[in-house]
């Protein structure tokens, strides 16, 4: 099992490295200058642009880049933003991951727990009105454009009836010596309606899943083996039918959990939530390479790290994955 | 956890009941911006969020006045400067309000006029701002109240440029940093300005916050605390706005906020005229090979007929409502050259098909398209996607055009795409909008031979225009009538079709009075804004 871990462990290490060298050629290719906008409508004038491009290396040719942004990252140094000068792009990750990590957990919490025992709930009510309906909500939710939520959410909640805040992760007049709890409380006003948001169009996926999962693990003759010795209705589906239905379930687990750190760039900026999935887009619209290139680091990590995560719990989970 | 829950109690209370320790007339600000201000310090500062945000911390030695008229010596308003004397024509000597005071209590000194000038004369530091004061010869201290500036030559605007280009900087707290390195200093972190406002802090992506300083020499401010919120996303500006969260915002497409703005009563639109100019720009070089003619827009007649095509009233109406007007040239509503008689090429259709019959253009196949030798008159116009304005005033251009037979291909390009090719005059038709400073100078940039290369990517010259524009800039007293005259010069060559200047709107909370907006910059005089008594909210309550 040693030797499969390393074994998976390097392939995931490739794998990271091999994505990082093609974004990092891939961004260089995709046409618009960096620079272009800094002086929005106005061009740049060539003295400017020379000594901009000399700021942030752009004037080097494409493999001395990648030589010293390779270097910066053995040294933990990402490099300086181009369109947050003169932020560096490790700290403007570190200023926004918390946000993320805290909208994204929130979420994949509700996700994989109200996901669950909703899934779980249609399969043994299969076919009947409580089935049926949460089908039809699932489903609904699941097609339904985040932002376009987000906006019908905080138009009622916030605008018309004035129960939470439309955006911000925080209260901005909050007080600097605020206690604790003020803090903790402004936190969950302001965390309610993203968090809503995403959790509405996100856990009819794994409903789905975890209802097809269950259904057809329901069939197997164990299970009815189970019912048979007497066993109790909770014992039989928690311990003998849900436990072989979770593996769908883990492999979804496995694909959202890049948005624990990569963010949703809709529902960030309809919130304003200062969290990485906006700073992306920022990145993206502004072609700054060194964030673009830290903002890959991260999802690009977790993209494989999901993997890896997916797979060891297969394994730790199904005991004939383990067989030679 | 029990005070978690006491504290979600007691929450709304808390918030409520803030002790009144303020003057009734001051109060808190929170400002939207599109922007975040990472570097709001003079000769450092790129980008409209830095500089507006290094006008709240950092005086001029003088600002220009109501007017805005930056030629001559007349009219300007005293800040660190409180009076000026000019020695001869080349020499200006200004002397510093012995009052004025950093923010940690240091004087301001003859000194650190001549350190920022130092540093904004340095193209090695500061390209820009070393172009804008290229005709300064010298500036030096004499004791540590008097700066004396000299200028290499004679011209209009050498007050402008001695007192608006650079913010003086406190040499104390930066002569011993390299001018490498300033921008990543702890100064930068925390910047020290002579401002009416003082740095607390910044919230990398969230906001900043500065504080009043009670002792500011030109008056108490009595907004005490200005909060600047980041929020890049136009919907989320305005719901920080509708949730109440913010008090001000300044709006760039106003005409579709002010409806929703009508269930909250309790704030207004400010109009505020731009220096801005939304404009369509012929390419006069061939998309292909820069060193041919383009083989349809170098004709003179053809650019005529397509700026006659354009019903810019209409246009203007349509997409910007009474929050816009139609351009008579290159120059913005506000510019004090601009001329109130002026006339661009007006709307005529029918004189531009003829104009184009003239010049062999002509629909042979009947299929709605102008061509010749079996050409189509196609166009291509590019423009950025991320732009409203222009992307809805493109569809209309294009249907107007179609009306006197010319295609007109719409190139809708990412935002740094659309630069980049700009920039490189990869371009037909670019649709631009131009930003530009009270002073008229910045015609040179764009509209003269001497621009090619740089900011005049279409590739326009006409020496005439650069006489017109030499001779405006020389005088100190007749200037204004050369100005007109040049301007008139670029309409008849027409190198672009000057459609509309914007007039952008600024939200703000009902409750604040005497209101100063200034188009050039835009919260510099908000220390002059109070609260009307008796309409305090609970923020204006809290000590700052």
């Amino acid at each position: 099992m040693i030797a499969w871990l390393l074994r998976r462990l390097a392939q995931a290490a490739l794998t990271f490295a091999a994505s990082l060298l093609l974004l990092f050629m891939l961004m260089r290719a995709t046409p618009g200058d960096p620079l272009a906008r800094l002086e929005g409508d106005v061009p740049l004038s060539t003295e400017e642009a020379t000594m901009l491009k000399a700021r942030f290396g752009l004037d080097q040719p494409l493999g001395a880049q990648l030589g010293t942004w390779l270097r910066g990252l053995t040294r933990g140094e990402l490099g300086l933003s181009i369109a947050h000068y003169p932020d560096r792009v490790e700290t403007l990750l570190i200023s926004r991951l918390p946000a993320t990590l805290l909208l994204g957990g929130t979420v994949l919490l509700f996700n994989f727990t109200i996901g669950i025992w909703l899934g779980v709930l249609q399969a043994m009510h299969r076919g009947r009105r409580l089935d049926r309906w949460l089908g039809r909500l699932s489903l609904a939710g699941y097609a339904t454009p985040s932002f376009w939520l987000g906006l019908v959410l905080i138009a009622l909640i916030s605008h018309r009836w004035g129960l939470l805040p439309a955006a911000q992760m925080n209260d901005p007049l909050m007080a600097a010596d605020a206690s604790r709890g003020i803090r903790t409380v402004d936190l969950i006003r302001h965390l309610i309606l993203p968090v809503l948001t995403l959790a509405l169009v996100t856990v009819g996926g794994t409903m789905r899943y975890q209802r097809m999962a269950m259904l057809q693990v329901l069939r197997q003759d164990y299970v009815r083996a189970a019912r048979a010795r007497g066993l109790s209705p909770r014992r039989v589906l928690w311990r003998h039918t849900w436990r072989n239905a979770v593996f769908p379930v883990l492999t979804l687990f496995g694909l959202w959990l890049p948005m624990l750190v990569t963010g949703s760039v809709f529902v960030e900026y309809v919130f304003n939530w200062p969290g990485i999935g906006s700073l992306t887009a920022e990145a993206i619209a502004a072609r700054d390479y060194p964030l673009l290139m830290g903002t890959a680091i991260l999802a690009s990590g977790m993209v494989v790290l999901g993997g890896v995560i997916t797979d060891v719990g297969y394994l730790l989970l199904d005991p004939r994955i383990r067989e030679p | 956890m029990r005070r978690t829950w006491l504290a979600l109690a007691l929450y709304p209370l808390l918030w409520s009941t803030a002790p009144a320790q303020r003057q009734k007339d001051h109060g808190t600000m929170v400002i939207v911006f599109g922007q975040e201000a990472t570097l709001p310090i003079p000769t450092l500062a790129r980008g409209k969020a830095n500089q507006d945000v290094a006008d709240l911390l950092f005086l001029r030695l003088m600002r220009v006045g109501p007017e805005l008229v930056t030629a001559g010596d007349r009219g300007f308003v005293p800040e660190l400067a409180r009076s000026f004397t000019r020695r001869d024509s080349l020499t200006l000597a200004f002397e510093l309000d012995p009052r004025a005071r950093w923010h940690d209590g240091r004087p301001v000194t003859a000194n650190d006029v001549v350190f920022a000038f130092g540093r904004g004369r340095d193209p090695a530091i500061d390209p820009s701002h070393a172009l804008l004061l290229r005709n300064l010869a010298s500036v030096t201290a004499e004791g540590s109240q008097r700066v004396v500036i000299r200028f290499s030559k004679v011209y209009g605007e050498q007050l402008y440029d001695a007192v608006w280009h650079i913010q003086p900087l406190p040499a104390h707290l930066l002569d011993t940093i390299p001018s490498d390195q300033i921008a990543t200093s702890t100064y930068a972190a925390a910047p020290v300005g002579s401002g009416a406002y003082r740095w607390v802090r910044r919230d990398a992506g969230r906001q900043t916050v500065l504080a009043a300083m009670p002792d500011f020499f030109l008056g108490r401010p009595r907004i005490d605390r200005v909060v600047i919120l980041l929020a890049r996303d136009p919907e989320a500006q305005l719901n920080l706005i509708l949730d109440g969260t913010a008090d001000a915002l300044e709006n760039s497409s106003p005409t579709t906020t002010l409806p929703r703005l009508r269930v909250r009563p309790e704030y207004r639109l400010v109009p505020l005229p731009s220096f801005g100019v939304g404009y369509l720009l012929f390419n006069q070089r061939s998309y292909g090979d820069r060193s041919q003619p383009h083989p349809i827009l170098a004709d003179r007649g053809v650019r005529r007929a397509l700026a006659m095509a354009l019903d810019r009233a209409q246009l203007v109406r349509a997409t910007l409502g009474d929050f816009g007007s139609v351009a008579e040239g290159p120059v913005a509503q506000l510019h004090w050259i601009r001329d109130p008689n002026g006339r661009a090429t007006g709307y005529d259709p029918q004189a531009a098909r003829r104009l184009l019959a003239e010049r062999g253009w002509r629909d042979t196949d009947g299929d709605g398209t102008l061509d010749r030798n079996g050409q189509p008159l196609l166009l291509r116009l590019n423009f950025p996607g991320t732009s409203a304005v222009r992307n809805n005033m493109a569809v209309q251009i294009q249907e107007h055009f179609r009306r006197i037979g010319v295609r007109l291909e719409l190139v809708r390009l990412d935002g740094p795409v659309w630069a980049e090719r700009r920039g490189k005059g990869e371009f037909e038709i670019d649709f631009s909008q131009a930003v530009m400073d009270p002073s008229p100078a910045g015609l040179v940039q764009s509209w003269s031979c001497a621009g090619r290369g740089g900011s005049n990517v279409a590739q326009y010259c006409n020496p005439a225009v650069d006489s017109l524009i030499d001779r405006a800039m020389a005088s100190r007293t007749g200037a204004l009538p050369l100005w007109r005259e040049a301007v008139r010069t670029i309409n008849s060559d027409t190198p672009a079709v000057f459609l509309f200047t914007p007039v952008s709107g600024v939200i703000v909370h009902r409750r604040y009075a005497d209101l100063n907006l200034r188009p050039e910059a835009i919260w510099s005089q908000l220390w002059r804004w109070r609260v009307t008594p008796g309409q305090q909210i609970p923020r204006d309550l809290t000590p700052p």
